[in-house]
């Protein structure tokens, strides 16, 4: 499997590393004890188009958020995470 | 309070033994060369300052910063693409340190000095490509990694900064790399091993290739 990072191009998978589900979203101080082990624990298990963090630690360490089809292992697309690159922040 | 000085050393300083290496009777395929003692420092801007950074880096080295993987010579430093919106400013005899630098960068970036924190390997020869590729899952065909070509990568699991630099004078092309001093004497031992059918010239250098 070859990942292109939108900063090195094509690379390898073993210069990537996979954090899992982009899709959790920390919930706000104060919210319930369940509401929290759902966001630390409960993940999907998506047969399908799934949206993931990965970490391009052996070349730019540029953490992306890549869309793949866990089907297919097919990767539809991958752009740069919220915050990556100073310049980029909030993109 | 214990006066002491510090002693500047090689991270290849044990595993280097220059001269002739792997396949005799041939003609060596591969030179590969430690650079000692240069001044690096990383350069990264900090939120959302990469224009001011870019700007400050014209006014100082008189060259563009690189903003995708190249490496940008000026007459003394190169500047290398280290991931986005950072660089390494390479030099040597003291003209780009920490303490010059820290001043023209104190709006637009952070600063760390990495001088004594990489090992520069410089690796040329009529089988340099070759050899590489044994490493590299990059490609360095001249069609694609020209001169000022730079990577971000991994060879045998360890992170580089490759840049490919001026040919030599006698055509052959020059893959230089920075590499965590840590894990250089890894590294070393690895092309060795990659290059030892070829034939290797080992050396070490004061000078830039």
């Amino acid at each position: 499997m070859r990942i292109v990072c939108p900063f090195c191009g094509e690379r390898e998978l073993g210069e990537f590393t996979c954090l899992g589900d982009a899709k959790p979203v920390r919930p706000a101080a104060g919210a319930s004890a369940d509401e929290v082990f759902d966001y630390v624990y409960l993940r999907d298990n998506v047969a399908g188009e799934t949206s993931e963090h990965w970490y391009h630690g052996g070349g730019c360490r540029a953490w992306l958020k890549i869309t793949r089809n866990t089907l297919t292992h097919e990767i539809s697309s991958v752009e740069p995470a919220a915050g990556v690159g100073a310049a980029k922040v909030g993109a | 309070m214990a006066e002491f000085s510090w002693l500047p050393r090689s991270p290849l300083e044990h595993a280097l033994v220059a001269g002739a290496y792997g396949a005799r009777d041939v003609e060596p395929g591969i030179a590969l060369t430690e650079i000692r003692n240069f001044d690096l420092v990383q350069i990264m801007a900090r939120r959302g300052r990469w224009a001011d950074l870019a700007n400050a880096a014209k006014a100082r080295f008189g060259v563009s910063a690189p903003d995708t993987p190249k490496a940008v010579s000026a007459s003394d430093v190169t500047l290398i693409w280290s991931g986005p919106d950072q660089f390494l400013a390479l030099s040597k005899g003291g003209k780009h340190t920490m303490e010059t630098l820290s001043q023209a960068f104190s709006q637009s970036a952070s600063l760390s000095d990495q001088s004594h924190a990489r090992a520069l390997i410089s690796v040329t020869g009529a089988q340099a490509r070759t050899m590489l590729a044994k490493l590299s899952s990059i490609d360095l065909h001249p069609a694609v990694f020209p001169i000022g070509a730079a990577a971000a990568t991994s060879m045998d699991h360890t992170s580089v900064n490759l840049w490919r630099g001026n040919d030599r004078p006698d055509g052959q092309a020059v893959f230089n790399l920075l590499v965590f001093a840590t894990f250089a004497e890894s590294l070393w031992h690895t092309m060795l091993d990659a290059a030892a059918e070829y034939g290797v010239d080992i050396g070490h250098s004061e000078e830039f290739a």
